[in-house]
Formats: C-alpha cells, structure tokens, sequence
C-alpha cells in the first residue's frame, strides 16, 4: 500500500478522468437523505454525505435481478447489469461490509452472480467523521487496512491516498500528474491528528468483548418479547444493512409458458414467512424468535465463526427503524446502559 | 409432443370499479399473449362472446358482492370451476365500500343514501369480499391489481403450479426503490403493515401508503397505530385509513384494536331471503366471534 496525496481542488478532475474506466457511481442527495446514483455529472457527488439509504451491496446484490432466462431445453444467464464501474465515496464501514460480503460470496460457495459484479467495480473509499448514529469504531470498522482500491482521506485542502491494490494503482495512473507523491512527517503528524479527532466524535461507543456470551445468557429474556410487541415486522432494517444478505428466489415464466427468468430478489429473516418450509412447518413463527435470530446472528452467530460480528456500525438500523429497534438498543438493551466514553 | 388443452379461463366483474379487469384489459403488450395462453371463455369487456355454462378451470373474479343476484351469480362460478382467484381489493377484502363492515348499521346508511326505495332489479346487502360466501383459492390485492402480480398467477395456475404471492410488506420495496421513509417525515403511511407486492407505488411518488393491498399476514396493527398516535394522529384518522381499503380482513383480525364492536358478525345472511352464505354456520353463533370465516380465525 502507498500513499500519495491530492489537492481538494483536483477531485472532479480525477473523478472526471475515473470515467475512462468505466461508469461512475457515488452518494447524490435524495430528499434529506443520500443515495448512490451514477455521477454523470461529477460535481453533483454528496462529499458530505454519512450514509446512503441503502448500502453499496445493492451493486452486487441487486435487491431484484434476474438470474437467468430458461427455456424448455436450456438457460442463460444474465450479466446485462455487469459493467466496469467505479464506486466513488465508500466509507471504511461499508468497504468493511463488503468484506463480509466477500467471505459469505467468493470464498467456500463463490456466487457467481456476486463474483462478475464485484470484479467488475472499482471500489474508491472515503474518510469521514461520525455522526450520532455511527458506532464503526465499537466493531473495529472505522478504519480500512484493505478492501479498497484507493481510499481518500481527507486533510485539510488535500486528500491522502492510499493505494489498496494494483487496480488501484492502475485508476491513480489515469491521471498521474494530479497526484502528489510526496509525503513529509507534517502530512504524518496532520493524518495522526485527524485520526485522534475522527475517534473523538463517537457518541456510540460499546464494548463489545465477549457479546456471544451475553446473547447466549439472554437467550430467555422478556427482552425479544418486548421488542417484537413493537417490531413492525416490515424487513426495512434487513434491507438497509450493509451485510444482511438473505435472498428468495422465483421462477417467473413468460406468457408463452414456455420461457421465463428465475428471478432473485432482497429477503429478511425479519418475514414471517422466512423459515416456512413445506408441509407448511414454520421454525420462526413468532416475532420474538425472528428478531433474536436478526440480533444473534450480527452479535453472536457470525462472531463465532469469523471472529467478528456481522455489524459493521454504519448506524443505518439506526436510521431506518419506525420504531426504534436497532443495533445499538439492542446492545444497550442486552448489557444494561452502556457508559458513553 | 402431444398438444395438452390449453387451461379454460373465465374473467368476471361484481361490484367494484372495474379497475381490475382493466388493468388486465390495458395490458396491450401482452393481451395477444393471455389469449394465447390460456382459453378464455368469458370476458364481458373484451368480447360479447361468453360461454357462461361451462366448466371452468380458473375464475378470475373482480369486485364485492353487494346483491343477492351476484351472490347466486358468484356461487354458480364457484361451482363451475376448479380455481377461482379474487382479483382486487374489492373481491379480497370488501372494497371501501366494506369499510364500515361489522358497525351493524347498514341498513340504516343505506336508506341515508338511497331513500325508501323499492329494489327491482335485485335486493342490495352489505358489500362482503368474495371468501365470505365461497371457498377463494387465492387472492391477488391490490387497487387496482399489478399486472405482473396477474401474470405471475396466470402462469402458475395455467401450468397446474401453486401461486406463491408476495408476503413482504411494502416497506420491503420501498427500501428497494430507496425512497426517504414517509413514516418517518410523519405522514399517515401503512408500508409496513400493507402486503407488498405492488413496488411500493404510491410512496415511489412521495405519497404515502393507503394500504390498498390489505394487511400482510402479520400486521403488527397495534404497534402501527401506536407509533402514528405519536405521530399525532386522532385514533379515528388512522382507523378510518386502516379500514378504507383493509374491509373484512380489519374487521375480521383487529376488530378489538380498531374498536369495532360487531353487534351481528361480517358474514350474517340477510334475513329476508335466507340464502344462506358459506359461513352461516359460524355466523349464527352472535357473539362467539368477530372471524365469521374459520379460515381468517386461523391466519395469524
């Protein structure tokens, strides 16, 4: 990894010249919240946008795509979607996200629906300095050490630039001469002085050393009853986290009767109709077993077997529930009021 | 490859507004292709040439039933085909003309609005959806229904299969369409407990949600209406939007949250005549149940 460094006055230019590799993606506002929309014109890009609506999975993941188109005797799949693309302005929760969307996809079972969009996309980080909703450095998310191809760090009227990988290297060489590759220990003191007041701006700060236990120990609470009584059951928080990647799928046929699409599309272990299984068994029926299977798997499941939780902190649940069941009640919830550091 | 008899189809309307068979009339894409799919039989607004005393494979059957003729009429379809499918909101839950099913005062709104009049054509009841006289195979919601929701069931139930229709709620879609959240900006919306389905369609153009495809299987109603009182919202606002196009399932599963207190249970027959509707049997028993229909008792 290198770091090279560019002027803030620069950005569109290179954003500009990051077009030649291919279709440019980056957060727009969308009412008063963020989306990530296709840049066609690159001063439109949200800089100070904290988190889009959905995370960046929808790229790799669509919520609703086709798999393939089937015939009687044969089908093909479909790629129509996968383009090279660059995502501009990821922040080191979500890069961290899709590195757990890359375990769950390219490693024991690799997706190939996953695997073309994800080679296809160039993936551009960007710092930032948490809100109240962001809990990134309680799950060790608020910082990226890799799953980047470059990452902009913002200080003062220059971003530093690390380079996370040969592709990287190849998007910086697109337009070389706006960078800078001189790098002095000011621009070491000013990182490290940065670093301190990002860290400094959490609000939500839980430890969460040892949360498999405390799920296991809360297995028999009143907690998950007194959260379903007021869960809407509706899926929004599902849909809006960053490592939540649950699917259905179905085959949709033509008219013709004779051709069709399996079509794949967003599911939520929050539906009711999730562990229905035929014969018409449903394991999860009640709520309050739904929404403990939600919470077990971020904070107990998936840290068991990859050694982290499946939360990466973006504060989305936060922002999305009607209701106010999110990540952090939960974990407030479970551990009895946190002390706020 | 021997040529298997394309499935007999039969298209019809009660009262309603039509929007459902249109829907499928509009389908100017595709309407070569329904005709070819399938073996229309009867359908009134696309063609005078109605076969109506055949046996049917499936029935497309839009609108409530507000008459004692369309009761016979609905019956007789019933008995002629294998798969009858309730299209609309009307024919699933009563339409908004059922919203103020289960008060017990029909009869009296009734002369409210029409006066003593002497029915000739054929005697008015009170709009019921369609399962609460006959036995619906399925229910395809919506005001008017999606044509791809239609198509997808069209297809299932042509090649003999099992429809399986959408159980999220609309705020699935919503999040899909990534549409800033109406509940949360404190508009009355009923995304989350509205079955989805329709590509949550209303708030994709900043409106909220009115719930015109009936609750989904498990319609937290009670949190809902919790969370729009803190909203600020009367009671009576968020049960009337509840119950405009919700009809019998409102009635049926959140009568005591939504305050309706059934003096005679949905599905009591007019008694007049004495025809005696599917669940008379149930209906009889006064107080036993505000669920006329055994099989809306057991949907939660």
């Amino acid at each position: 990894m290198k770091a090279l460094k560019l002027k803030k006055e620069d950005l569109y230019a290179y954003l500009e010249s990051l077009k030649s590799y291919g279709e440019l993606w980056g957060p727009v506002p969308r009412g008063e919240r963020y989306v990530y929309a296709r840049l066609t014109n690159v001063r439109e890009v949200a800089l100070q946008a904290l988190r889009t609506i959905l995370p960046p999975k929808k790229f790799f993941v669509p919520p609703r795509f086709n798999m393939f188109r089937y015939s009687e005797d044969r089908y093909t799949e479909v790629f129509d979607d996968v383009k090279p693309r660059v995502l501009f302005g990821l922040h080191p929760c979500d890069i961290h996200g899709l590195m757990i969307l890359d375990e769950l996809f390219l490693e024991r079972f690799p997706d190939p629906y996953y695997r073309k969009r994800r080679e296809a996309t160039a993936i551009i980080g960007l710092s930032c300095i948490p809100d109240d909703k962001c809990m990134a450095r309680s799950t060790n998310t608020h910082a990226v050490e890799g799953g980047f191809d470059l990452a902009f760090n913002e200080l003062g009227d220059e971003y530093l630039v690390w380079v996370g990988s040969s592709l990287g290297d190849d998007l910086v060489r697109l337009n070389l001469d706006l960078f800078n590759e001189e790098i002095d220990a000011q621009d070491l003191q000013k990182y490290l002085e940065w670093r301190r007041k990002r860290d400094s701006r959490y609000k939500l700060n839980f430890d969460l050393t040892g949360m498999p236990d405390i799920m296991e120990l809360s297995w028999d609470s009143d907690l998950w009853q007194e959260l379903a009584d007021k869960c809407l059951a509706c899926g929004a928080c599902s849909m809006v986290c960053p490592t939540c990647n649950c699917y259905n799928i179905r085959d949709v046929s033509d008219l013709s009767l004779e051709s069709g699409v399996r079509e794949r599309h967003w599911d939520s272990c929050m539906n009711k109709e999730y562990a229905l299984v035929a014969g018409g068994h449903n394991f999860r029926e009640a709520r309050a077993e739904r929404l403990k299977l939600y919470y077990t798997h971020k904070l107990k499941a998936f840290i068991t077997e990859y050694g982290k939780p499946s939360c990466v902190g973006c504060g989305r649940c936060i922002d999305t529930c009607p209701v106010n069941i999110n990540v952090a009640e939960v974990i407030r919830a479970l551990k009895g009021q946190e002390v706020k550091v | 490859m021997a040529e298997i008899p394309k499935p007999k189809v039969g298209f019809y309307g009660f009262t309603g507004c039509a929007g459902d068979l249109l829907t499928i009339l509009h389908c100017e894409d595709e309407l070569l292709d329904i005709f070819n799919a399938v073996d229309i039989r009867s359908f009134l607004m696309a063609s005078s040439d109605v076969h109506d005393d055949e046996e049917l494979d499936i029935a497309f059957v839009e609108g409530s039933i507000t008459t004692d003729h369309q009761l016979e009429s609905l019956k007789g379809i019933r008995k002629r085909s294998k798969v009858l499918v309730a299209i609309g909101s009307c024919a699933c839950f009563g339409g908004p003309q059922a919203a103020r099913l289960g008060c017990g005062d029909w009869e009296k709104r009734f002369k409210k609005v029409y006066g003593e009049v002497k029915h000739t054509v054929a005697e008015p009841r009170e709009s019921h959806p369609l399962d609460e006289y006959v036995k619906v195979d399925y229910c395809i919601p919506g005001c008017p229904i999606d044509k791809h929701q239609f198509f997808f069931a069209l297809t299932r139930l042509a090649k003999g299969m099992p429809v399986e229709l959408t159980t999220f709620p609309v705020c699935a879609e919503c999040k899909w369409n990534e549409n800033e959240c109406l509940l949360l900006k404190g508009e009355l919306c009923l995304g989350p407990v509205t079955a989805g389905g329709c590509n949550s369609r209303c708030p994709n153009h900043n409106l909220p949600c009115v719930g015109c495809w009936g609750p989904t299987s498990e319609a937290n109603v009670a949190s809902e209406i919790n969370l729009l009182k803190e909203r600020n919202f009367s009671a009576e606002e968020i049960v009337n939007k509840l119950r405009l196009f919700g009809g019998a399932a409102m009635v049926r599963r959140f009568a005591d949250l939504l305050g309706i207190k059934t003096e005679e249970p949905a599905g009591k027959p007019r008694q007049k005549k004495a025809r005696k509707p599917v669940a008379a049997g149930k209906a009889k028993k006064k107080t036993a149940s505000k669920s006329p229909k055994a099989k809306s008792g057991k949907k939660r």
